[in-house]
């Protein structure tokens, strides 16, 4: 378009051209006719004519788009100019680069999982149940808990309860056997959730009730995987755990859970159980009309209503039953946690911006006789503006699309570096990309800053000051005084928020490496653990798994290189149950409960394959099993906490009274203790723990367990624990007769998964810290070079007047070091109060770290007097007649 | 892309060369020569401007659809290019010169009271 124009008016101007020709030769006839020599003729022509070329240029003008065309102009000017000055446009460049694409990359983050509405339809309605108590909201909900809700009529259009399906079952009837991740849910599930259903159907209400049949609903993944996306699948059976499964479904690919789901299976609840064990997660769609408010009422009422029926112990005193926004519950606990790199994303932002105005405040400075040249010689007001602004704008675009570029990376960087623990982010497919919105909202920043702060010097240089302009020495200082204490402002803010960055990221290198030194109480090292799954009718009661857990643990110890083995139901540093007891012969308290400690069922192999150490008494051995008298060994934190005087080996205790009938037991004898672990996580204090043999489980707990937690195997090898995988293995599908293993880890990579959020604030917080003083630094550099630029002609004078070369460099490194150490002062200040926010993320260091707050300022200031240093040594090697000869 | 600006109404000397020209080529086509020396002869030489400040008009004109162009041979056997007005410059000589007599009748009016 423009081209074509451009082409035709250039037509145009030589048409225009031949025509003007024609006109003089005309008028050069009459002349002629007159009798005028034709050199006069001529002459009296161009005479009467005027100036073409005034005229063409007039007739040019009006053919084309002014500001089109001045707007090409300025843009090409602008790039000349930039390419002008290489470093200044690299390092503003760099710098928007930067600020944009950190702050693109992490707002996408914090976008997709904390602001952005859930995926699924009317998400504002859907609500979490919960029980409150005087420590929290806790999600837990049993079947008679469930079953009342559910009777609430018009509180809820939908409510369903689900597991998470943990324990895994085992697709077989293939060729291979796979271990995949089954969910129970209750009927309403996919309606309440929106979810699409490609093929086939979900549940009915009579597949949902007790003896409803066996019946599967498929995820979109496994039905394309293994199934090869046939729709012939629905009404065919598949095997789970060795039994036929009807498929009734297929669900959409779009249907987002929170944790990979492969299938669907019924709940099937008896509801008129009186199982209390706290297992499912409810969630319902609030009925048209009905408030939070409201629904809270209501479901106090229902709590006291709960009360009678089950008795005064079915709930903790002053509990009772609410709801929660499922969108506020799902990131509750996420939307601190990511507070703090949106924190440290502004302060990024801030410093680019600080950064980008003091480059444009310098170079505009540095224009300013350039500039009112060019208005001397005619450029009006408004063009030296637009010129600037043009050039600003191109700064500002080419490093938002450089940034664009950075944040594109950058979301990947952070996707690898997630902590897998980050709800909504999953570990295959990440569901995160650069969002389109907060790119044009960083990209509308910088393109602000970059009008902003060139608008201020580029009004400032187009004031019709010209004389004063022209005439003024190149080392003057009044006109530019105030620009300059701008500039220096710019710069102590920037050190500042630098220097409060850093800091955080050294509080958090801090934490993480206390984490990393912090022994959990047992051998991380060349121990490899794994999943299997035991549900399905072979593991029903205690004794299958009794011998399974036996004959597995014998072969493994068996396998060459394998030291010991052993398995549990649950893995210290990524699951684990709590469970009630009560010490026999001891006046119960207010409740049945007299204490609560972590419940781990585990076999005799266990407390040697994680190098448990045993403090008294005695571990358990093959002989504890159904038929010999109930035992139980507790942790030295629970023999401290339930016996500060007495001798717990004297005593037994009675485990899970009041949980229901699945857990009834005679009580158990205390025979050993053994040495305390952090089985929550490694920055927690270690729980109190009791640990039974799984032999010994009531069967009802066999049950209940196999269908929420798969069974781990532990194995500590002589050395790299992957190199027996392979065996292990084969031993395993042995003993269990075919079954699969899946999560296979070594206990370092669960140590490192259960540290990953520390590890991601720690990596988030140290680009940020990085880049800040990076950007801080160039901020420093750019002011001491710009004024020693400035001031040449005076280093000059100074020099001949007998100054030494130190003495010159010394001045300069104070004038610059004075703006760094204000900077620090400030901000050690602001870090001061900023980090207690911190303190909720530190471990083993105080919120004012000695170390933090001394060695961050001092490598601060190593980096200032770096970046003061190099435009110094330029001052002294002013030579004085270059200089004073200079203007 | 045909750049559209409005008659600018206010500038009575730029509308009065443009009725002018339009004038002048009533007779017939003509070429910018002679348009120049059409409006220099029949105002008595009252009118005597730099030739070439005709042609930014011309091209105006043209630009706004009331001329046409296009090259010929003139009298004196040269290349010349020909204006020649169209029907809507017709309409437009019409509109501006029922413009221009009510603007001198009403000059003359005042001049004339004053007079008397």
């Amino acid at each position: 378009m423009t081209m074509r124009r451009s082409i035709e008016r250039a037509r145009k101007d030589e048409d225009f051209a031949e025509e003007i020709e024609s006109h003089l030769a005309h008028e050069q006839d009459a002349q002629a006719a007159r009798g005028v020599a034709p050199e006069e003729a001529r002459r009296r022509a161009r005479l009467r004519f005027g100036n073409p070329r005034t005229l063409r240029e007039r007739v040019w003008r009006h053919s084309s788009l002014p500001w089109l065309d001045d707007g090409a102009r300025d843009l090409r000017f602008a790039l000349r100019s930039l390419a002008r000055t290489p470093a200044f446009t690299v390092i503003t460049l760099l710098v928007i680069a930067v600020g944009i694409g950190v702050n693109t990359a992490v707002f996408s983050v914090i976008d997709a999982v904390l602001l952005k509405p859930l995926t699924w339809p009317d998400p504002g309605a859907l609500v979490q149940l919960v029980l409150n108590t005087d420590r929290g909201a806790f999600a837990g909900a049993s079947i008679p808990e469930f079953a009342l809700w559910s009777q609430q009529a018009g509180l809820f259009q939908q409510i369903a309860a689900y597991d998470f399906g943990a324990a895994g079952v085992n697709l077989t009837g293939g060729d291979h056997p796979e271990q995949v991740q089954a969910v129970h849910v209750t009927r309403d599930y996919f309606a309440l959730f929106g979810a699409p259903v490609v093929a086939g159907r979900t549940f009915t209400a009579a597949e949902d009730s007790a003896n409803g049949g066996r019946v599967v609903v498929l995820s979109y993944g496994l039905w394309k995987q293994r199934y090869g996306g046939n729709r012939g699948i629905i009404g065919t059976t598949i095997q789970l755990d060795g039994q036929p499964y009807l498929v009734v479904g297929v669900i959409g690919r779009n249907f987002v859970t929170d944790t990979p789901v492969d299938l669907w299976v019924p709940n099937q609840f008896d509801l008129n159980s009186h199982e209390m064990v706290v297992n499912y997660t409810v969630v319902a769609r609030l009925g048209p009309g009905v408030t939070l408010a409201q629904a809270n009422a209501q479901l106090r009422l229902v709590a006291d209503q709960f009360r009678r029926a089950y008795g005064s112990h079915s709930l903790p005193p002053g509990g009772g039953f609410g709801v929660v926004p499922l969108q506020q519950f799902m990131v509750g606990d996420m939307r601190f946690p990511l507070l703090v790199p949106l924190g440290a994303v502004g302060f990024v932002l801030l410093i680019a911006c600080g950064n980008v105005a003091n480059l444009l405040l310098a170079r505009a400075s540095a224009r300013r006789r350039e500039l009112a040249t060019r208005a001397a010689l005619g450029a009006g007001r408004s063009q030296i503006i637009r010129q600037l602004l043009t050039e600003s704008l191109v700064l500002a675009l080419a490093g938002g699309l450089l940034g664009l570029f950075f944040g594109f990376f950058g979301v990947r960087l952070l996707l690898r570096i997630n902590p897998g623990n980050i709800p909504r982010i999953r570990a295959t497919g990440p569901s995160i990309s650069l969002d389109p919105h907060i790119l044009l909202f960083t990209l509308g920043v910088s393109v602000l800053t970059g009008v902003l702060f060139g608008l201020i010097p580029a009004i400032a240089a187009s004031r019709p000051n010209l004389a004063a302009t022209l005439n003024e020495g190149s080392s003057r200082s009044g006109t530019s005084f105030r620009q300059g204490k701008v500039r220096s402002i710019l710069v102590i803010s920037e050190v500042a928020l630098a220097l409060v960055l850093v800091i955080g990221a050294a509080l958090l290198i801090r934490t993480f490496r206390k984490l990393g030194e912090v022994d959990p109480g047992f051998t991380t090292h060349n121990v490899l653990t794994m999943a299997m799954s035991v549900s399905g009718d072979r593991f029903q009661t205690t004794a299958p798994v009794a011998h399974l857990v036996r004959d597995g643990q014998d072969r493994l110890q068996a396998v060459p290189g394998v030291l010991a083995a052993g398995a549990s139901n649950c893995l210290p540093l990524a699951s684990g149950f709590g469970m009630v007891f009560d010490i026999v012969g001891r006046p119960k308290g207010n409740a049945p409960f007299t204490g609560g400690a972590g419940f781990y069922s585990i076999s005799s192999g266990y407390f040697s394959s994680l190098g448990i150490p045993l403090v008294r008494g005695r571990v358990f051995t093959e002989r504890d099993d159904a038929s010999a008298p109930g035992v139980v060994v507790i942790s030295q934190a629970m023999a401290r906490q339930y016996w500060p005087n007495g001798d717990p080996l004297k005593e037994r205790i009675q485990i899970g009274a009041g949980a229901g009938p699945a857990f009834a037991e005679p009580p158990r004898q205390v025979v050993g203790i053994v040495g305390d672990t952090r089985n929550r996580s490694v920055d927690r204090n270690p729980d109190p723990m009791m640990y039974i043999p799984l032999a010994q489980m009531p069967d009802g707990e066999t049950a209940l367990n196999a269908k929420v937690a798969p069974l781990y195997w532990i194995v500590r090898t002589r050395e790299n624990p992957y190199a027996v995988l392979a065996p292990v293995e084969a031993a395993l599908r042995e003993a269990s007769s075919d079954l699969a293993v899946a999560h296979i880890r070594s206990m370092d990579e669960v140590e490192a998964r259960n540290i990953a959020r520390q590890r991601f604030n720690m990596a988030l917080l140290t680009i940020f810290g990085l880049s800040g003083l990076l950007m801080a630094a160039i901020g420093v550099y750019g002011v001491m070079s710009y004024s020693v630029q400035q001031r040449t002609q005076e280093m000059g004078v100074r020099m001949a007047l007998g100054a030494q070369a130190s003495n010159l460099r010394n001045m300069i490194i104070g004038q610059g070091m004075i703006l760094a150490l204000l900077g620090v002062a400030v901000g050690l200040a602001g870090a001061f109060w900023l980090t207690r926010f911190l303190a909720g993320f530190l471990f083993g260091v105080k919120a004012w770290d000695p170390m933090a707050f001394l060695l961050t300022p001092l490598l601060l200031c190593a980096v200032a007097l770096l970046a003061v240093w190099i435009p110094a040594r330029r001052a002294t090697r002013v030579d004085p007649m270059t200089a004073l000869r200079l203007e | 892309m045909v750049l559209k600006r409005p008659p600018e109404a206010g500038d009575v000397l730029q509308g009065t060369l443009d009725m002018l020209i339009l004038r002048t080529l009533v007779m017939g086509p003509a070429h910018g020569h002679t348009i120049a020396q059409v409006i220099e002869h029949t105002s008595e030489n009252a009118l005597e401007v730099e030739q070439g400040s005709l042609y930014p008009a011309l091209h105006r004109l043209e630009d706004r659809g009331w001329l046409a162009s296009e090259w010929g041979v003139s009298e004196n056997n040269r290349k010349a290019k020909y204006y020649r007005m169209t029907p809507k410059g017709r309409k437009e000589l019409a509109a501006a010169t029922g413009r221009w007599r009510r603007m001198t009748r009403a000059i003359d009016l005042i001049l004339g009271a004053e007079t008397e």
